[in-house]
């Protein structure tokens, strides 16, 4: 299939235009595939990607840049249960999940 | 809803940010497009499922700024296109896919394939989204 989301790459520009990722810890909570993941990770400190699919975060884990396996962590976990401390990040992007 | 950004706000330091992304129900357009032009050919028809979910994010959102949990302080909607090679793609996509959030008329079917046939070597058909992104401080 020839499906193609997003090719004039607005989702990532409007993210960038309101949220400075640099150095920031990040949580996205619904990050699928990693679609949108994969575009602002690298200049994170961290980021750590939640999604209840399992399907969706096995892809995630095989398509996951080499360079972002120790800045990117994926993790099954429900969004009304974070399995986090409180004050752990900086921000906290919904990714189509709300 | 409320019990999950309930969560999230407690996970968020002082001051810190919560981007809300989300696609809004819309009728969204249905276009052949190219390089240089596109042409719409239909919209498609919002299910209640989808309005329903618009509908209970924004009263979520709604309820945390009642709560005084966040405050928005910015706002803007932008198109996300979903692009195929053609309507025939496009139309297995919805039907496996989106079969519960949006339906696609037979005209606006025809007159996307009548579109899409007598449009330059390059068209692709696309739906133009509507999509949110909401910034919010945390409390």
């Amino acid at each position: 299939m020839s499906l193609q989301r997003d090719p004039e790459r607005n989702e990532i520009d409007r993210l960038r235009k309101y949220v400075d990722v640099h150095g920031r810890r990040i949580l996205e909570v619904g990050c699928g595939e990693g679609r949108l993941t994969w575009k602002y990770a690298k200049w994170a400190k961290t980021t750590i990607a939640i999604d209840l699919d399992h399907d969706s975060l096995r892809v995630a884990r095989v398509d996951r840049p080499y360079d972002l396996e120790d800045q990117v962590h994926l993790a099954c976990a429900d969004s009304q249960y974070l399995p986090f401390s409180k004050e752990k990040f900086d921000i906290a992007i919904l990714a189509w999940s709300l | 809803m409320v019990d999950a950004l309930s969560e999230i706000r407690r996970v968020l330091v002082p001051n810190g940010t919560l981007i809300d992304l989300r696609p809004f129900a819309e009728q969204w357009q249905i276009e052949v497009a190219s390089t240089n032009e596109f042409e719409e050919t239909g919209r498609v028809l919002d299910l209640p499922e989808q309005v329903n979910g618009d509908i209970a994010a924004n009263e979520a959102m709604k309820e945390v700024e009642t709560r005084r949990w966040f405050t928005r302080d910015a706002e803007e909607f932008f198109p996300f296109f979903y692009s195929w090679d053609t309507p025939s793609e496009m139309e297995e996509f919805i039907e496996e896919d989106w079969a519960d959030f949006i339906n696609v008329s037979d005209e606006t079917k025809k007159a996307t394939r009548s579109a899409w046939a007598l449009g330059n070597a390059d068209s692709r058909v696309r739906v133009r989204m509507k999509v949110l992104l909401s910034r919010w401080k945390k409390l």
